[in-house]
């Protein structure tokens, strides 16, 4: 008896609790309760920088054992190294590839001739639903939501939102993330979306000319959401699809989210 | 003022869960630290106590998704209240046990916080993909609990803490 009170009190606060959180979702999901919400989200922003700061110098002791952390140094600075050089590889085979008008519009300098605000990634997204990450700069430091983020290596998502000082950036990585994309050698055009392990592509098929593994991908600037010309990534596999449109394929990102920790968000692009 | 300390140390899990746990990511998914103290909290304290400390995780786990305040409070809720279900029926010195309302509970969760998303107009992960993030999720967090249950046992030997803290 007195159990089945309990179960049923138990029951009417879950209830109770749930309307409750259900009807600040609601009311936080206002415009007029935008800037309260985007404080609030800010307000974290410094204890994630001071956490993701003990997390880095907990790595750093752990990696002192046996010079791990000179090693691990350099190969920090091969792997930047190298992920230059990759780069400057894609902009030459997508520049050498296409016509002079559109090696114009390609020219990759050009994005990063934009202006850019340099931001600290100090948290990630709470659970695998949404592939987030949270930086430490906001509307104070000239982001809005919509623009685009990027790192030396090339392409990472979105401002989602944004607080006085501290935004939520959508990667690639998101299930929820679509980005059309053309293929730096085929020249086949496609759109890629996230997935829980590996970003995946629809490349369209054209007469004679089909997607190969090795291949890049860089951003088409179709639909006005991205600029043209940023990388994306490699094709790491592609399945042929005969019967089909298109073919799919897996691409290697060229940005591990686990190990992004500095980025760079473009402030004079618009998307449309 | 152990209400206090027991939300910093709620405050210090969140910010763990954003800050380190995504390195241990396996399977598309990284442990749900603030669900596994939440069962945790649920099966050594009983379901008001979970329910109370459901709210204030969501609320911190919503400070830092996108979106609006209040779809991960309602999705801890769920994990709460189902564990609290299975608190109520089961014996619960077992092991295995805990094990299985973490991963009921992390359905729950999963599925809570998808369909409020969902209701709320915000991004959902396709249906296929978010199956296969829940199954990992839930197993993943289902071997977290018995962990988090001796670390708070011990705790309620030295003193009950948040038990007390949320009454």
């Amino acid at each position: 008896m007195y159990g089945r009170r309990s179960q049923s009190r138990s029951t009417g606060l879950f209830l109770v609790l749930c309307a409750s959180m259900l009807l600040l979702a609601m009311l936080s999901e206002q415009s007029w309760a935008a800037p309260a919400r985007g404080v609030a989200k800010s307000a974290l922003a410094p204890f994630e920088s001071a956490m993701t700061h003990v997390a880095a110098n907990v790595d750093r002791v752990t990696a002192a054992l046996g010079d791990v952390s000179a090693l691990r140094a350099e190969n920090q600075r091969l792997k930047t190294a190298d992920e230059a050089l990759r780069r400057q590889v894609v902009e030459l085979n997508a520049a050498a590839k296409e016509n002079a008008t559109l090696r114009q519009a390609l020219d990759f300098e050009r994005s990063f001739g934009h202006r850019m605000v340099a931001a600290q990634v100090v948290g990630r997204g709470p659970d695998g639903f949404s592939r987030t990450l949270q930086i430490d700069r906001g509307t104070s430091d000239g982001v809005q939501p919509g623009m685009i983020v990027t790192t030396g290596a090339g392409l990472v998502g979105r401002v989602r939102e944004a607080g006085p000082h501290g935004s939520i950036v959508q990667t690639l990585g998101d299930p929820q993330s679509r980005v059309n994309v053309f293929l730096s050698k085929s020249g086949l055009q496609g759109t890629v979306t996230g997935g829980p392990a590996a970003l995946q592509l629809d490349v369209e098929h054209s007469l004679g000319i089909a997607a190969s593994s090795g291949e890049w991908a860089l951003t088409s600037g179709v639909g006005g959401g991205y600029p043209r010309g940023l990388v994306v990534g490699e094709l790491a596999s592609v399945t042929h699809r005969p019967s089909s449109t298109s073919d799919q394929a897996l691409i290697a990102w060229v940005n591990d989210p686990t190990g992004i920790s500095f980025v760079l968000v473009i402030t004079d692009f618009v998307p449309s | 003022m152990k209400r206090l300390a027991a939300a910093a140390l709620m405050l210090a899990t969140i910010l763990v869960q954003v800050t380190w746990a995504p390195r241990l990511t396996v399977a598309g998914v990284f442990p749900n630290l603030a669900l596994v103290v939440v069962i945790a909290i649920t099966w050594t304290g009983g379901v008001r106590s979970g329910m109370a400390w459901a709210c204030v995780a969501g609320l911190m786990l919503d400070l830092t998704a996108p979106g609006p305040l209040g779809p991960h409070a309602v999705a801890l809720l769920a994990g709460a209240y189902l564990t609290g279900f299975w608190t109520r029926n089961v014996d619960r010195a077992s092991v295995l046990h805990p094990m299985l309302a973490a991963a009921a509970g992390t359905a729950a969760y999963s599925i809570i916080l998808v369909a409020a998303d969902d209701t709320l107009g915000l991004p959902v992960p396709p249906l296929g993909v978010a199956m296969q993030l829940l199954v990992a999720a839930s197993v993943y967090n289902a071997v977290l609990v018995p962990v988090a249950l001796l670390i708070f046992r011990g705790r309620q030997a030295g003193g009950p803490a948040i038990r007390a803290s949320s009454a």
